[in-house]
């Protein structure tokens, strides 16, 4: 069934191309708002299920847990956060400037975002690298760990790398998407008619921000 | 740009508590913060508080269920 789209008028510079069924451009603006937030609930309970287990897992194993986040490198964390609360900053700014119309500056600032992104995963690599070298991956068959002895720390280490490679995973789909949004978006007339896209993935981006700084202290911070 | 400086700020606390561990109990204030930060994130950054009322449920409803989940299973672990 095709849907039936009602044009975006030419006179306004920021706008959506309103699908006929909805009533107002009101109601799909809230509607696509409605919608990503659902999706973004049932995102929250799965990290949380993995947050929710770090913090048994410290009540459980104490020595264990702070002996494996001993070895995380809490700085790089720390630095990525910094890095994270940037990008959702420019995402932020890319969100207000499609508002005001002004296209350029918000393909700038999507493009800023996407970059901060790819910074990020490259800290994560240089980080998993090192945890690499300091034997710190239990999951590895055929290479040695470094705490054998204290076998509860590798409950710890692998939830570790489940949390922040899921999150690595939505982080570099984010950025996949974001880059493929600004191409989109870069063409001329997309305002007029998509303003709202950028609204609504903007609320992706900073739920990606939003895990990562609760994981963060939950990880690396809670345990030391 | 206010919301960005008061997280970075809010970052800096914990971080400075994670490196200096004062107090034994200083995980309780670290977790404190990262929650003032989440509710910053969600309220002003992703803007929940000019939503209509039926977003703002929606996201209310998310954080309760994590709320649920937490209470319940923590109540069994710190009870025994």
């Amino acid at each position: 069934m095709s849907a039936e789209f009602i044009g975006a008028n030419p006179a306004e510079p920021v706008g959506v191309t309103r699908a006929g069924h909805f009533a107002t451009d009101a109601q799909q603006r809230h509607a696509a708002t409605f919608g990503m937030w659902a999706w973004l609930l049932t995102e929250l309970l799965l990290f949380a299920g993995l947050f929710l287990t770090a913090l048994i897992l410290r009540l459980l194993h104490p020595e264990a847990v702070q002996a494996a986040a001993g070895h995380l490198k809490f700085w790089i964390g720390a630095a990525n956060t910094v890095v994270l609360l940037c990008s959702s900053l420019t995402m932020s700014a890319a969100i207000e400037l499609s508002r005001l119309g002004w296209q350029r500056m918000m393909v700038g600032c999507l493009l800023a975002t996407a970059s901060l992104g790819a910074l990020f995963l490259m800290l994560k690599g240089y980080e998993y690298h090192a945890d690499y070298e300091e034997q710190m991956m239990p999951f590895l068959a055929r290479r040695p760990y470094a705490l054998a002895e204290q076998p509860a720390t590798r409950l710890f280490v692998n939830l570790y790398y489940v949390a922040t490679a899921l999150h690595a995973l939505h982080l570099f789909t984010g950025i996949a998407i974001l880059l493929g949004l600004t191409w989109k978006a870069s063409r001329p007339g997309f305002l007029q008619r998509h303003q709202n896209w950028i609204e609504v993935y903007g609320l992706y981006w900073h739920f990606i921000d939003l895990i990562w700084i609760i994981a963060f202290p939950v990880l690396y911070v809670v345990n030391r | 740009m206010r919301t960005f400086l008061a997280l970075l700020a809010l970052l800096a606390v914990n971080v400075a508590l994670g490196a200096t561990r004062p107090f034994e109990q200083v995980w309780l204030v670290e977790l404190g913060v990262v929650a003032v930060m989440a509710a910053i994130i969600v309220l002003v950054s992703m803007e929940v508080r000019r939503e209509p009322p039926l977003v703002r449920l929606f996201a209310g409803v998310g954080f309760f269920w994590a709320a649920i989940l937490f209470g319940m299973t923590l109540t069994d672990y710190l009870a025994r």
